[in-house]
C-alpha cells in the first residue's frame, strides 16, 4: 500500500493547496518554506519546542475514558483526547509555539494573527508575551462581541486587538485584514496563521505542529487498549485540531476518520459553515480547497454558533482526504451542538467549547445504540469557558451580573 | 493584433476602475469618461468578495458593485460594449483567480478574446500560472507580470523571461492605494527590470497626484504609471454626487496625463 506523503514540494495535496498570493508575498512564502524545512531537521529547535510543550503547555494532554458518556450512548467506548487541558484552554497553543520559534529564527520582530473564537488569538498573545514580541490580532467585530472573555484575555496578555468591520465581520474577514497587514509590513512581520488553511507552507506547517495531538493519542491508546481505535472524530472549521489528530493515523487504514463541520441552521440553508458538505472547490486565502461560494465565485458568508468554525473555507488537506475518501465529513447544526455541550457537561464534568461540541453531537447522533465493542478517540480540543455567555444566551439563561 | 504590443516608448498612462461601480449604468459612464482622455490602457477590475491584495478604497468599490448583484457576465458585457470607439486604448482585465476559475478558464478566455488585450490576475504567482498562461497565449491575451520590491534579481529575471504587454511594478510593499512613494528605491528597482526586459515597465500602487506622475516620469526610468485608488477615492468625498464625480474625474485625469 502506498504510504501517505502529502503535500508535494509545491504544497499540493492532490489538486488542493498551492500558493495563490500576490507577488509581494511570494518571496516571503518561499523564504518561510525554506526556513521551515531547515528547522524540521534542527535538533535544537525540536528540543526547545518539546520542552515548551512539556513545561509550558502541560503536554502530553491526557486520554480520558469517558465512561458515563459511553454508557449513555450504549455503543462504542469513547476516549477524549483532552487538549482542552492545555495552557490557554485549547489546542491552538501547540502551533503558536512552533511558529513563534520559527519567527525568532527568521529574525522577525512583529507578530500578527487572525482569530475567530479568540482561542488562536489568546494563544498567539500568550506566546508573544512569553517571547517579548509585539502582537497584533485581527478579529471580526461580530466575534469581539460574542467572545468577550477572550478579548479581555488577549488585552491582559498585552496584545493589540484590531476590530475588523468588513464583510461578515468574522474569521474570514479577519484573515483578509491580516493578509493585508502582512503585505504592507512584509519585511519585519511574521504572520502566525492559526489553522491548516492559507497558502503553502501553512497547511503543512500547522498540521505538523498540531500532529503532536495524534502522536500522543496513538501512543496512549495503544498503551491502554493494546490496539488502534476504530474511529477518530474531530470538529473541522479550518481544520487544525482535526489534522493534528488525524495525520499520525493516516497510514493506519483500519482507523476510520470522521470530521464534523458546523452546519449552522442546517446544511441546506444559507446559514451554514459546512464547507465540504455544501461547498465546491475554489480559491480563498491563498489556497485551492472547498469553499462556500456562489455561481460567480464570490465567497459566501458562513454561519455557526461557534465562532471557531464560522469560516467559509477549509484546509486543503481535508478537501483531499474527502476526495480520496480517507476521511468522511458530516455537518452538525447549532442546535445539536448546543445540546451536546450541555450533555457532556452533565455526564463527564467537562464543559467543552462549542467547537468540539459539534464532534460530540455527531458522536451521539451516529453511534447511539450502535457499534458496541468499538472504540473512538474524540478530540476535545477546547474548553467551554469562552462560550459561557453565548451558550447561556442560546439556552435562555440570564448570565448577566 | 494586440494593442499592448504598440504602446509608446514613454509616459504610458494606465487607468484602473472597478466594473459595476457604483452601479452598472453609472459604471459605463465612468469608463466612457476615462476613454475620452485616450489613455494608453484601461484596467477593468472585476469585483471580488475577498480582495485581499486591495486597500480600503478598492474594497469598498467592489462591495458597492457586488451589492447590486453584479455578475461576471455583466462586467464582461460592459467591457465588450466599450470596445467600439476605444481607438488605441488597450483593454486589460484585473481580477482574482477564483472569478476566472469559477467561470471556467477556457470559457472565460473565449468570452474575452475579441475585446481584451491583457489580464492581471492578482493572486496568480509565477509558480501557479503555467496552465492558464498556455490558454491565454494561444488566444493572444497577455498575462501581465507583477513585480514587487520583495522580488529579488534572480526571481525577476525568471519572471520576466517571456513578459508581454507591460510589467506591473508594485511601487511599495503595501496594498493598493497606500504607503508613501520612495522614488530612489523605485528607480533602483525599475532600472534593474529595464535591463532584464524590453517590455515597458509601469509603476502602480500609491500614485495620487500630478506631482507623483511627474516625479515617476522625471526621477525614474519607468515607462509609465498606473492609477487606480486615486480615481475611485473622489467618489467617497463629502457632498459628492455622480455628476460632480464625473467632472472631478475629468479634471484629475487631465492633471495626471503628462
Amino acid at each position: 500500500m502506498k504510504k501517505y506523503n502529502e503535500p508535494n514540494i509545491l504544497g499540493r495535496f492532490g489538486d488542493y493547496g498551492g500558493m495563490y498570493v500576490s507577488e509581494t508575498l511570494m518571496p516571503l512564502l518561499i523564504d518561510l518554506d525554506q526556513s521551515y524545512q531547515k528547522i524540521q531537521k534542527d535538533k535544537k529547535f525540536q528540543k526547545e519546542l518539546s520542552d515548551l510543550f512539556k513545561n509550558y503547555v502541560g503536554r502530553p494532554s491526557s486520554l480520558h475514558y469517558a465512561k458515563n458518556l459511553s454508557a449513555y450512548i450504549n455503543g462504542p467506548k469513547v476516549y477524549f483526547k483532552r487538549d482542552e487541558l492545555n495552557h490557554t484552554g485549547a489546542h491552538k497553543i501547540n502551533n503558536c509555539l512552533g511558529q513563534i520559534l520559527l519567527a525568532k529564527k527568521m529574525g522577525k520582530t512583529r507578530i500578527i494573527a487572525e482569530t475567530g473564537a479568540g482561542q488562536h488569538g489568546v494563544a498567539t498573545a500568550t506566546v508573544c508575551a512569553l517571547f517579548g514580541l509585539p502582537c497584533h490580532i485581527y478579529m471580526g467585530s461580530k466575534d469581539i462581541e460574542r467572545q468577550k472573555p477572550n478579548v479581555f484575555r488577549m488585552k491582559l496578555l498585552g496584545a493589540n486587538i484590531i476590530p475588523v468591520e468588513s464583510g461578515s465581520k468574522s474569521l474570514k474577514d479577519a484573515m483578509n485584514e491580516a493578509l493585508r497587514d502582512w503585505i504592507k509590513n512584509v519585511r519585519d512581520t511574521f504572520y502566525i496563521i492559526g489553522s491548516t488553511a492559507g497558502p503553502h507552507p501553512y497547511p503543512k506547517m500547522v498540521r505538523d505542529f498540531q500532529s503532536v495531538i495524534g502522536r500522543e493519542a496513538r501512543e496512549q491508546f495503544l498503551k491502554v487498549e493494546k490496539k488502534l481505535p476504530d474511529y477518530l472524530i474531530a470538529c473541522v472549521g479550518g481544520g487544525s485540531n482535526a489534522m493534528g489528530l488525524f495525520y499520525p493515523f493516516l497510514n493506519d487504514k483500519k482507523v476510520n476518520i470522521i470530521g464534523v463541520e458546523a452546519a449552522g441552521k442546517g446544511p441546506k440553508t444559507d446559514q451554514t459553515a459546512a464547507t465540504m458538505t455544501s461547498g465546491t472547490p475554489g480559491i480563498l486565502h491563498g489556497s485551492y480547497s472547498y469553499v462556500l461560494q456562489d455561481n460567480d465565485g464570490q465567497i459566501k458568508e458562513a454561519h455557526s454558533i461557534s465562532a471557531g468554525l464560522d469560516y467559509p473555507g477549509v484546509g486543503p488537506e481535508h478537501s483531499y482526504l474527502k476526495d480520496i475518501k480517507r476521511a468522511k465529513y458530516y455537518g452538525v447544526t447549532d442546535k445539536e451542538a448546543l445540546s451536546a455541550f450541555q450533555l457532556c457537561s452533565k455526564l463527564e464534568g467537562i464543559i467543552p467549547a462549542l467547537e468540539p461540541s459539534h464532534a460530540l453531537a455527531y458522536l451521539i447522533k451516529a453511534f447511539k445504540n450502535k457499534q458496541k465493542g468499538k472504540t473512538i478517540i474524540l478530540n476535545l480540543c477546547g474548553r467551554g469557558d469562552k462560550d459561557l455567555f453565548t451558550a447561556a444566551k442560546a439556552i435562555g439563561f440570564d448570565a448577566d451580573e | 493584433m494586440n494593442k499592448l504590443d504598440n504602446l509608446p516608448k514613454k509616459k504610458i498612462l494606465s487607468l484602473f476602475m472597478t466594473c459595476g461601480f457604483p452601479s452598472l449604468s453609472q459604471s459605463k459612464k465612468i469608463f466612457q469618461e476615462m476613454l475620452s482622455h485616450k489613455p494608453n490602457i484601461i484596467e477593468f477590475g472585476l469585483p471580488f468578495s475577498d480582495p485581499m491584495a486591495d486597500g480600503p478604497i478598492i474594497q469598498e468599490s467592489s462591495k458597492i458593485a457586488l451589492k447590486s448583484k453584479l455578475s461576471t457576465k455583466h462586467s464582461l458585457n460592459l467591457i465588450k460594449s466599450l470596445k467600439k470607439g476605444s481607438g488605441n486604448t488597450a483593454f486589460v482585465i484585473m481580477c482574482y483567480l477564483n472569478t476566472i476559475q469559477k467561470f471556467g478558464v477556457k470559457k472565460f478566455t473565449n468570452e474575452i478574446k475579441s475585446f481584451v488585450d491583457g489580464i492581471i490576475i492578482v493572486d496568480l504567482p509565477f509558480e501557479e500560472e503555467a496552465s492558464i498562461k498556455k490558454i491565454l497565449d494561444k488566444n493572444n491575451i497577455h498575462l501581465i507580470k507583477l513585480i514587487s520590491p520583495m522580488t529579488n534579481k534572480k526571481r525577476s529575471e525568471k519572471l520576466l523571461k517571456d513578459a508581454k504587454g507591460f510589467v506591473y511594478y508594485i511601487s511599495a510593499t503595501g496594498i493598493t492605494g497606500s504607503n508613501k512613494l520612495d522614488y530612489s528605491e523605485i528607480n533602483k528597482n525599475v532600472s534593474l527590470l529595464k535591463k532584464q526586459t524590453k517590455t515597458p515597465v509601469l509603476v502602480g500602487f500609491g500614485i495620487k497626484s500630478r506631482k507623483d506622475a511627474l516625479a515617476i516620469s522625471n526621477k525614474t526610468k519607468a515607462d509609465g504609471i498606473i492609477i487606480g485608488s486615486a480615481l475611485i477615492k473622489k467618489y467617497f468625498e463629502k457632498n459628492m454626487n455622480f455628476k460632480k464625480y464625473l467632472s472631478s474625474l475629468n479634471k484629475f485625469i487631465k492633471q495626471v496625463k503628462i
